[in-house]
Formats: structure tokens, sequence, C-alpha cells
């Protein structure tokens, strides 16, 4: 009976003792077979002495893996000295990606090389995550990259990102349903940079093309980073951008009158109910609206399923001031704090940035390439006419980074709350209220401010 | 050795047995519970944006003074209790009506349990995607205003009105967690000695007095069971929101957790975030020791 006893209190001791070993998983020499799976490879480049350098990016097109794959073992033949292994982190169309960097942060597990999204570059920047390479780029090669994607890479007067490709927003229209509804197709189809269509044509248009089955247009890209990304240029064409230009304020910017003009105009497309509050995925490409600000990748996914004649024309611009103003961005290459060689990491991305790597990269990511040499190459074949062409031609001449300053990522999501709430009650009550929209406004305006002071303000 | 010290001896004896017993449950829960529950009080203390680990300053009650006079923090308790009051009785009513259908004996009646459970076994933002869907507010795109239409009613803006988001977000969730309250009712229901339902029909007691005389109090062990957990499950309330309407609109969906991962991670005021999740802490510790109080008083 007394042994009994013994043993089982002796077996549990040993449960005990054999599951608190894999509990502590990073002290106990039983447990954290897969923590050290991950740590090792986060730590890698620095353990072996800078022979192995981590490439962190969001999961994309299957296209785009396999070009890193046969890009990676281009590179590792020919460096055997440093060796280069990319992790695909999934994004869920959310903030996962982010969440991983902020605790690989708090952990100082950071790769060595880690991709990032454009307006966050100066938030990364200015709480050291991410350290300058300008030395590693000349100035002929800073010339030769669209001017946007140097200065969304750019922060306090250092390079700090670069990235090959780019993305920008434009107005598509369904020719088909456009004609039924007696708009002027080949007017539209004529319009140029200097001559886009203004609000009120937009406008117009959609109160023409709005019926039971078709809404007129559609601007509600997604309800988070979507809605700065795609509307910032509507702001600035009407002659306030969100935040001041050195970043330090967004008062008497986000709240302006200019500012809540523009959102005003936006509301009542959604009161008069010529654009959904609540748009379906793919509204455009499933024929439920007539005309939407869409982006680039668009293309592709039209020419693809689309099942009605299509066309591309320039974002538009505001009545007042008719200054043609385009969104851009995409995730580009930073490295990292954590880095221990620094300098290949900077060799590395030299040579990720060419010109024929970038423009294999943006062929086989299907996004516009950043480097302007990379269109004369056969990969970008595609982007000599037609919509493709157009957005290049935004992206080299009206292309505007959204707001770099460290408290944007405060501001965006402030923002894309402020303009959901906008948005909800213009059409729960088919008024506009622009007292109401000066409130949201302001709000956003002194949430970037609380932010900022608390974080920045030196 | 007399026969009553031998009884305590060998009752001290269980005693350590089952402290030893506990020992990997009580590790694992400090672990993983106590030791970052912990963690997150003592950063309630200090100004600590999430991707500056180097740069934590202590500031003392000043995110919960800030919390205090925040008025997000209060709408967004609000609406966590308006959720829970209203979620609890609406899915344990219907998680009752749904085992007293599928309690019967009849032909197929698997088929039916099954299916009242699936949701229960798809992933809450699988299922969320789906009630976007359906609560689409344009009757072209969305098949609950498409009936709307049909019927002759007006669309309803399921989501993007205030007034009516948090309740679309109640109605898909007990529709999602009933099943298994469901499930649990059903073992209940078993439980219950069909004897008893013979006996009281002899008596003349007729289908309603059966229910309330007998179904009922036979179920009270269930019952208490389930609305404690649904309680707490109801008072974390966090993937509906984030995945079908950001907390919006106007803030009407906003919950606690919610605001806490959008405080922390999104804004990175890590410290200010910490506060919250104490507080939020303590508010379900109460609850759920004054529910444990109140039910032991009713028997």
């Amino acid at each position: 009976m007394k042994m009994k006893k013994l043993v089982s209190v002796s077996l549990a001791t040993t449960m005990a003792l054999s599951l608190a070993a894999c509990g502590g998983s990073s002290g106990g020499p039983a447990g954290g077979s897969s923590d050290q799976v991950s740590a090792g490879s986060a730590e890698g480049g620095s353990a072996e002495g800078g022979s192995t350098l981590t490439i962190w990016q969001p999961t994309d097109k299957a296209s785009i893996e396999a070009w890193w794959v046969e890009k990676l073992a281009e590179w590792n033949a020919e460096h055997p000295e440093l060796q280069v292994k990319r992790e695909a982190i999934d994004r869920s169309d959310s903030y996962a990606y982010e969440n991983k960097v902020t605790t690989a942060v708090t952990s100082n597990d950071l790769p060595d090389i880690l991709f990032v999204d454009g307006p966050t570059v100066s938030y990364y920047a200015a709480n050291g995550i991410i350290v300058p390479i300008t030395e590693y780029f000349s100035e002929e090669d800073m010339a030769d990259f669209t001017p946007s994607t140097i200065a969304q890479g750019t922060y306090d007067g250092q390079l700090y990102a670069i990235g090959a490709t780019e993305s920008s927003v434009a107005l598509y229209y369904n020719k088909d349903y456009l004609r039924e509804c007696g708009v002027d197709v080949e007017d539209i189809e004529q319009r140029t940079l200097d001559n886009p269509l203004t609000w009120s044509e937009l406008a117009e248009i959609a109160e023409k093309c709005t019926t039971d089955s078709y809404v007129g247009t559609h601007v509600i890209m997604d309800h988070g980073e979507g809605l700065p990304y795609a509307l910032e240029p509507l702001f600035v064409s009407n002659g306030k951008d969100f935040v001041s230009e050195d970043g330090t304020t967004a008062e008497s910017y986000v709240n302006s009158q200019e500012c809540v003009d523009t959102a005003k105009w936006l509301a009542d497309l959604i009161a008069n109910k010529y654009a959904n509050v609540d748009p379906i995925t793919d509204e455009f490409l499933n024929g439920a609206c007539a005309t939407m600000l869409g982006g680039s990748w668009d293309i592709a996914i039209l020419e693809e399923s689309a099942t009605f004649d299509w066309g591309v024309t320039y974002y538009p611009v505001s009545d007042s001031t008719k200054k043609a103003v385009s969104p851009c961005g995409d995730w580009s290459a930073a490295v990292s704090k954590n880095c221990t060689n620094v300098a290949g990491a900077g060799e590395f991305l030299q040579w990720l940035m060419s010109t024929e790597n970038v423009a294999t990269y943006a062929a086989a990511i299907a996004k516009p390439a950043a480097r302007l040499s990379a269109y004369d190459h056969e990969a970008m074949a595609d982007y000599k006419e037609g919509p493709r062409a157009l957005i290049v031609e935004q992206l080299q001449n009206t292309a505007s980074p959204r707001p770099r300053t460290p408290s944007y990522s405060v501001f965006s999501s402030r923002f894309a709350e402020a303009l959901t709430n906008i948005f909800s009650d213009a059409a729960s009550t088919q008024t506009v209220d622009p007292s109401y929209i000066q409130s949201e406004l302001d709000a956003v305006a002194s949430a970037f401010q609380e932010d900022y002071d608390m974080y920045y303000a030196q | 050795m007399s026969k009553t010290a031998k009884a305590a001896g060998k009752k001290k004896h269980e005693h350590v047995a089952a402290y030893v017993f506990t020992l990997p449950g009580m590790f694992l829960l400090l672990a993983f519970l106590g030791v970052p529950i912990l963690y997150t009080a003592g950063y309630s203390l200090f100004r600590y944006q999430i991707v500056r680990p180097d740069d934590i300053v202590f500031i003392g009650l000043q995110n919960y003074l800030k919390l205090f006079a925040d008025a997000k923090f209060w709408l967004a308790l609000k609406n966590t209790v308006y959720f829970t009051v209203l979620v609890v009785p609406a899915q344990c009513v219907l998680a009752l009506a749904l085992a007293m259908l599928v309690s019967s004996k009849f032909r197929g009646v698997s088929i039916f349990r099954t299916m009242y459970f699936s949701p229960q076994l798809t992933s809450m933002v699988v299922s969320s995607i789906l009630w976007i869907v359906l609560y689409n507010a344009n009757p072209n795109t969305g098949l609950i205003n498409s009936l709307l239409v049909n019927l002759g009613l007006e669309p309803i803006n399921f989501l993007t009105n205030e007034k009516t988001a948090m309740n679309s977000i109640i109605f898909m969730s007990a529709w999602q967690g009933a099943g298994y309250q469901m499930m649990i009712f059903l073992a209940g229901l078993q439980g219950i000695s069909r004897d008893q339902y013979e006996a009281a029909s002899v008596d003349g007691a007729n289908k309603v007095q059966q229910f309330l005389y007998i179904t009922l109090p036979g179920l009270r062990g269930t019952i208490k069971y389930i609305v404690m957990i649904t309680m707490i499950q109801a008072m974390k309330l966090f993937t509906q929101p984030y995945v079908m309407t950001q907390g919006g609109p106007k803030d009407s969906t906003r919950t606690l957790v919610y605001y806490i991962y959008t405080q922390g991670f999104q804004q990175g005021n890590f410290g200010y975030a910490c506060s919250i999740a104490t507080v939020f802490f303590l508010i379900v510790v109460i609850m759920s020791l004054s529910m444990k109080r109140l039910i032991a008083d009713n028997g």
C-alpha cells in the first residue's frame, strides 16, 4: 500500500518536472526544439559571423516565390561567404506581418533584412529599428528610381528603405455599362494627365449610372490602410495634405476646411447612394459598380476575369485646383538594427535592386517597377501602352507618397476610423453634416498630435 | 495506532498527493498566466512605446488616470457589458431550445445535431466573413437585405449603422456559439430520468408544467456552468468586431479586448494597453467571483 503511494507520488513528480522542462523551453535542454529552430533562423547572421543573411517578407503571389528561389540560388552560388535565405511571412490581409515585426523588436529577434510597407518607413526609422543604407546606393542609382520611391524610403535626410516595385490608383470604368447610361466614353478615353476627369464630372457620371442594380462608383478599398492610401490624393488635390511637410503636425492639415470639403464630397457620394458604404469584394469585377478608384494590381485581375469592356483613366482632380495627384507606395527592403553585417546586407540590396532584378521581380509580382531603366527590359514590355502605361505615367509625374512621419500608423488607423464613421453617418441619415465631419477630423488631428508629442517631439 | 489516527494520516497523505498532482497544472498556469499577468500589471506603470524596449519610462499611475478620463475606454466597457448581457441569455435560450428539439429520438436526429453543432466547428474568422456577406447593406449583394427587399421592406445597413451593428454581431455570435451549449444541455437532459416525466404525466402534468418543474430544475447545474462559461467568453469578444466592423461605426462595436489590441499593437502604446488589460482582468475576476457566489447562494 505504502509502496503504491510512493510510486504514484514519484511518478507525479517526474511528470511535473518533465512538463516544467517543456514549458520553460528557453532554459530546459529537453524542451524548445521548435524554439531553437526559429531562434536559429533569426540569429543565423550574427551567430556565424555574418555569413548568413535572413530576409523577412510578407507572402505574395506564387510566381514571386519562384522568383526568389531562382534568384537566391544564383546569389548563393556566387557568394559562398554570404549566404542569403528568405522567410515568407503570412500577412492575412491585415497587420499580422507588422505584429510579428513588432514582437521581434521587443525580443531582439529581427532578421537582417526586412520588408516594410512604404508609410511605415518613418516609424521604423524614428524608432531605430532600421538603419540608414544611403551609402550603398550611388546618386546615379537613386536618380533611376521614381522620385516617390526615394521620398518614401527617406527619413531625416537618409535613405532607410528601397523598393523594387510601386503601386498606384486610377479610375476604372465599365465601358459597356457607361455607354448604356449615355456617358461619353470616347471623351474619357481621350483624357490626358493635363486634363483628367474632375470631381464634379465623376459625380455626374456616378449619378447617371446609379440604378437599382448598379452603383455609380466605388471609393472604399477597405476599412483600413486602403482609405488613406487610395483617397489621400483627393485631399492633396483640393489644397491640403493630411500632415505638415515635416511630419510634425496634423493640426490645420487633416482638419482644415479643404480637407473637410474633400471628405464632404466623398460622403455626398455615399449619402446619394452613388457609392456603397459597404462594397463587396471585387465589386467592379462583379459588375456591381460602374466606375471605381482601383489599385494598379486590379489591371491583371480584370484582364483575366472581366466579362465586359473596361478602361482606366487618370486619378480625378479637384474642380478648384485641377491639380493632378496620385497614390503610390509599396513594400520596400530595409536593414534591421539587429543585422551584424550591414555592409554585406547593403551589398546584397545593391544586387537585389539592379535593373535586371527589379524588372524581372516586378514582372513576377505583376506590379509596376520602381526603377525607370527597368521599363526598357523585355520583362516590362507590357508597360509600353494601355492601362499599365497610364499607371507608369502617373507614377513618374503625379505620385505623392503618404505622410512621412513616425506617427503614421496612429494617423492611419484613426483616419480610417473617422472616414468609416463619416461614411456610415452619411449612409444611415442620407444627409451630410459638415460639422460632424469637422469633429471627426479634429479627433484625427488630436490623436496624431498626442502620439507625436508623447514619443517623438523633442 | 488507533483507527482514527490512521485515517487522519491517510487523509494527510492524500493531501500531499493532491498537491503533487496539481503541480504540473499549477506550474503551467503560473508560467503562462500568472507571470504574464504580473508583467502586464508592472508595464501598466510605464510609458512604453512597443517598438522602443530600450526607452521605458516609469510614470506611476498616469496610464490609469488617462484611462479613467478616456471616453473610448468607457464606451468599450459599455459595449462589452451590453454584448454580454444580451448574448448570454439569447445564446442559452437558443441552445436549450435546440437541445430539447434534438433530444427526442427520431430517425435522422443525429443529422440535426451535427447541423446545429457545425457552426462551432467553423473558425470564428470564417463565420465572420460569411456573415459580412449575409449582412451586406446593398440588396443586390447582401442576402438578408435582398430577402427584406423582396418582402417589400426597407434594406438595413446592418454593420454600417451604429444602431444595428452590435445587435447584428450579437445575433451571429449566438448562432455561432449555441451549438456548443446545445451539446452540454443535451448531456444534461439525458441525465434527467425518464421515470420523472412518466410519473408527472400520470399525475396529469402537461408539457409546459413538465418543462418548468422537471426539466429546468434538473438542468440547474448545467445552466450554472453554461451561464458562467458563456459570460466569460462574451467578455472577451474580439474576433467578430475585428473582422466585421473594426470596432466601428462610431465605436459602437469597440470592445475592451479590441481596444487593448488597437492601443497595444496598432498604436504602439504598450504601457497604456497594459493598464486597460489590468483593469479588464480585475473586472472579469470580480464578475466571476460574484457570479460564483450568486450561484452558490441559490443552492
